[in-house]
């Protein structure tokens, strides 16, 4: 391997490393970036086998002039992190052309290391990370083989070595895991990777929901310290729609929204304490138990009390938060806001505003019992069903008096519609309702499906309630969940809903999230139960209890690993005789007389002895003790004191430094 | 009575070296090998003494001697013997060779075709012989002097590593000294006086010695380091293979016998280091060099390296 050539194993591996790299950034990547990867892998397979020669530089230049074009081409000259890792992989790709010695080779295999190390920025999963575990494996493996020489150059043993290697580091892996502070990132990456996630808008039309609900991915997870609510309580609330246009309901403008007054919370009984975690959904929006009381650092209270996070959703988002149940919620309302809540348009949906008008005349302009016969006539004429067909213009009316079916956001819409023409301020509500227990780590898992509209009105005194017309229309759907009513009472109804039909099936998808879960709250957002930790451990939360637990143990392990690497090369013997007859030796070798290996201690002592003629009775006293001592039959105790008596002596004797030559 | 034994030794090597001068470490050295009951190879160019030490140590220790000069033409019924049919018992008797001697001198032992070769290493292996289905015993104590020039010089096989092995120790003995020459040349002929030697030590005195030699004491501390020896010579990449434990107790029962003709009870570092050269350097390939001519040089790097005292 003189000259730093590469063996054919190792090319083998380094292509092997390169293409796993790249194959999980292949579902964003452009095309032609994969496409150069594999054909410059090939070049080098023929450039190694000797069929090919090295390109000519002008060849090279071409290729990356062509390769900075197609990358801004490519992503729009916008230079976000996609752009960023393509760049790195495009310039892995090339420099597979030019690897002439085993440093190119390595220079390869570090930026093969950092793109799977970029992995991580575009897929957390648990089967990621193992996938990433076992190409930095082979990526070690593949160190190892650019190291070895020429013969004996097997595959299997570069795994070995490799794995050899890893094994010592776990335990820095682990001590690193749970103690090493998160930090939290000195840049902000927000990352668009073209995928369409799923979850509620902020504006709510006839038919967003039940579009939602053909979705069986998971919202989010929530776990309780305290009792879990029972599912009629379930209702979490992701946004406030206030704003109808006839059609869609919307939130207030921007500069409403900013000179609205935050809404005054009375809790009736104690808050509950809960943790969410929440999958990427594209929006800021975040979903919280019925009714929020404060929203942790980082988080915003809107006016209207819902939560919102920072900037959008990206990535799996972790918080704490508190609810109460029981409540009353701005028992005051101004003109000007009681106004708000009364908005319609000026015209349209005539037939419902006149059976407003009729159900305030037919109860006497009772609030509760306009609502009472409302809900009274959805349940006697109306069907909750998934596909309540296409509604036009005037959908309200279209609604209550032709189609006399929808879905949660048809009853909800019409509700309010309702209540406002009778002179209830009312509102939209869109979140989640319901959740799936999962018995296995003790969570709530809640899916798209059970994305839910609901109203809430509001009464002088007793402030907003929650009313939910499809509890009036199939109350089955609220106390089970959206997934197990349609399963009941539409067998027909085939979307994603009922793919988890089979019990088994079922237990197993539970199961299999469950360990989703865990891997995220454990392992990815470690960070919570890391300040716990360490609260435990060090009896406090302090910053400087923290940096201490970060610096004593690894001043422990830096300061063992350095007198392991530094300890003199023949530890101190525990004998003391050999102790005192190795500083004698020391001192010896200072003084000129030094033993060379093939002397025993004796022939060693007697050669010294012509040097030293004063000391010349005691060395050659000693070389025969130390002679009988060490191979003789018959060792006698009382000559091995006899023998440090006499090194003592001689080392008290002997001058420190060098000798003076008089 | 142990005494006197070491004095008759102490005579025998004083005739021998009387004989060989100045070569008083080869002297030695072949004692010890015969006292370890071991086979000797002496190598060297032709003129070198060879023969006369054969003849000399069998004069010495009062062994009854027979040389056999091998040529390439020799059979290896030349050696063992042959079974003659006799007419008049009407029976095939067996005429033994002339292994069948106290101390044998074969010399020049690599002129003679491998098939010969290997029947007298059988023979020096098995202290018997076979003929015809007839196994025979060889006398009581048998010791092999072999000589072998160089294998580099033309017309020789060279012995492989395996019989090689058989030889407790090889030695050489290397041209005198410019001031022992001169003794020499003055002298005149030192072959003769070989044979004027007086016996010194008797066949069973000589057993006596043996017996000595066995119960000569070796430490823990001596044994680790004739272990780190070998184990040197097995992991260092100079040494193209290592030495084998019937090496091993070889050497560790020629520091024994070296120590016994020292006048001492046990075995010190020196005595293996002594007889290392003798004992070692043929069982052993340099990695670089696979001809066998580096032995000496990789023995004395041994030397320098493995450290008397392990820690």
């Amino acid at each position: 391997m003189k000259g730093g050539l590469i063996s054919r194993t190792a090319v083998g591996w380094q292509l092997l490393v390169v293409l796993l790299s790249v194959l999980p950034h292949m579902e964003w990547l452009p095309l032609w970036v994969p496409a150069l990867v594999v054909s410059t892998a090939g070049a080098r397979l023929m450039i190694h086998s000797g069929r090919w020669s090295f390109p000519h530089w002008s060849v090279k230049t071409a290729l990356v002039i062509a390769a900075c074009m197609g990358l801004i081409l490519s992503f729009n000259q916008t230079a976000g992190p996609e752009t960023m890792v393509a760049l790195l992989v495009v310039g892995q790709a090339l420099k597979l052309l030019e690897i002439y010695h085993r440093r190119d080779a390595l220079v390869v295999l570090f930026v093969t290391l950092f793109v799977t190390a970029t992995t991580f920025l575009f897929n957390e999963t648990v089967w990621m990370a193992a996938y990433v575990f076992l190409v930095v494996t082979l990526v070690l493996a593949a160190m190892n083989s650019i190291q070895q020489s020429d013969h004996n150059n097997l595959y299997a043993d570069h795994l070995r070595n490799a794995v050899r290697l890893l094994f010592p580091a776990i335990p820095f892996m682990l001590v690193l895991f749970f103690l090493f502070p998160r930090l939290e990132p000195f840049w902000s990456v927000t990352l668009d990777t073209g995928q369409a996630q799923t979850g509620l808008s902020d504006e709510l039309s006839p038919g967003d929901v039940s579009k939602l609900a053909q979705s069986s991915a998971l919202a989010f997870r929530a776990s309780f310290s305290g009792p879990v609510p029972p599912p009629e309580q379930r209702y979490w609330r992701m946004l406030v729609l206030s704003e109808f246009d006839g059609r869609r309901w919307t939130r207030p403008a921007l500069q409403v929204r900013r000179q609205l007054r935050t809404e005054k919370l009375y809790p009736l009984v104690e808050g509950q304490n809960y943790e969410v975690i929440m999958e990427a959904s594209g929006r800021p929006w975040l979903p919280a138990l019925d009714q929020p009381m404060k929203a942790e650092a980082g988080f915003f209270m809107t006016p209207v009390r819902t939560l919102r996070a920072s900037q959008a959703v990206d990535r799996r988002l972790q918080y704490r938060l508190q609810s109460v149940p029981l409540y009353r919620l701005q028992p005051l309302l101004t003109a000007q806001e009681e106004q708000r809540y009364l908005q319609l348009p000026a015209r349209g949906n005539s037939d419902s505003r006149e059976l407003a008008r009729q159900l305030v005349a037919d109860s006497g302009g009772d609030t509760s019992r306009v609502i009472r016969q409302l809900m009274e006539l959805f349940n006697r004429e109306f069907i909750y069903t998934l596909e309540p067909g296409r509604l036009g213009r005037d959908s309200v009316d279209q609604f209550l008096f032709e189609a006399k079916q929808g879905y949660c956001e048809h009853f909800a819409s019409a509700t309010v519609f309702v209540l406002r023409s009778a002179g209830i301020p009312a509102r939209v509500v869109t979140g989640y309702q319901g959740g799936e227990w999962n018995p296995y780590e003790g969570y709530l898992q809640v899916r798209q499906y059970d994305a839910h509209a609901w109203v809430e009105y509001w009464t002088p005194g007793s402030g907003w309630q929650r009313l939910d017309p499809t509890a009036a229309v199939a109350p089955e759907r609220i106390r089970s969940s959206a997934q197990e009513y349609f399963r009941a009472y539409e067998n027909r109804f085939a979307g994603a809903v009922s793919r988890l039909g089979a019990g088994w099936l079922r237990d197993l998808a539970q199961r299999y999230d469950a360990f989703n879960y865990a891997w995220h709250r454990w392992v990815l957002n470690y960070e919570g139960q890391q300040a716990d930790l360490l609260r435990d451990w060090l009896g406090g939360g302090e910053q400087w209890r923290q940096v201490l637990a970060w610096i004593v143990p690894s001043a422990m392990v830096f300061g063992g690993l350095a007198w392991y690497l530094m300890r003199p090369r023949r530890a101190s013997p525990r004998d003391p005789l050999e102790r005192v007859l190795q500083r004698l030796q020391q001192r010896l070798s200072v003084l000129g007389n030094e033993r060379l290996p093939a002397e025993s201690l004796s022939m060693w002592l007697r050669r010294s002895a012509d040097d030293w003629p004063r000391q010349k009775g005691m060395l050659l006293k000693l070389a025969l003790l130390d002679d009988r001592l060490r191979y003789a039959e018959q060792a006698d105790p009382e000559q091995r004191g006899e023998m440090i008596h006499l090194s003592r002596q001689l080392l008290r004797e002997l001058p420190r430094g060098k000798r003076h030559e008089s | 009575m142990v005494e006197t034994l070491r004095t008759h030794i102490d005579q025998a090597l004083k005739s021998l070296s009387s004989v060989l001068l100045g070569k008083e470490r080869q002297v030695r050295l072949a004692l010890t090998c015969l006292l370890a009951e071991g086979h000797l190879l002496i190598e060297d160019l032709p003129g070198m003494g060879k023969t006369t030490l054969a003849h000399a140590l069998a004069r010495v220790l009062g062994l009854d001697d027979k040389r056999i000069q091998f040529t390439s033409d020799m059979l290896p019924a030349d050696i063992i013997g042959v079974s003659i049919f006799e007419p008049r018992e009407s029976q095939f008797r067996f005429h033994p060779g002339p292994v069948f001697t106290q101390l044998l001198l074969a010399d020049e032992i690599n002129r003679a075709t491998p098939k010969t070769q290997s029947a007298l290493l059988e023979a020096m292996e098995e202290g018997q012989v076979s003929v015809e289905g007839e196994s025979y015993t060889l006398p009581r104590p048998f010791f092999v002097i072999a000589t072998q020039n160089p294998s580099s010089q033309f017309g020789t096989f060279p012995l492989p590593e395996s019989q090689l092995d058989r030889f407790l120790m090889r030695v050489t003995l290397g041209y005198p000294a410019p001031e022992v020459e001169r003794e020499l040349l003055a002298g005149g002929g030192t072959r003769e006086r070989a044979q004027q030697l007086e016996q010194c030590l008797t066949p069973p005195q000589l057993k006596q010695v043996q017996e000595g030699c066995r119960q000569v004491h070796a430490s823990a501390s001596l044994i680790d380091y004739v272990q780190r020896l070998l184990q040197y010579t097995r992991e260092s990449e100079e040494f193209s293979y290592g030495v084998s434990p019937r090496g091993g107790l070889a050497l560790l029962r020629c520091a024994r016998c070296w120590a016994w003709l020292a006048g001492r009870d046990h075995v010190v570092p020196e005595d293996v280091q002594a007889v290392l050269g003798a004992v070692v350097a043929h069982r052993v390939r340099s990695a670089s060099d696979l001809s066998g001519h580096e032995g000496e040089r990789l023995v004395a790097r041994l030397l320098a390296e493995v450290d008397v005292i392990g820690h």
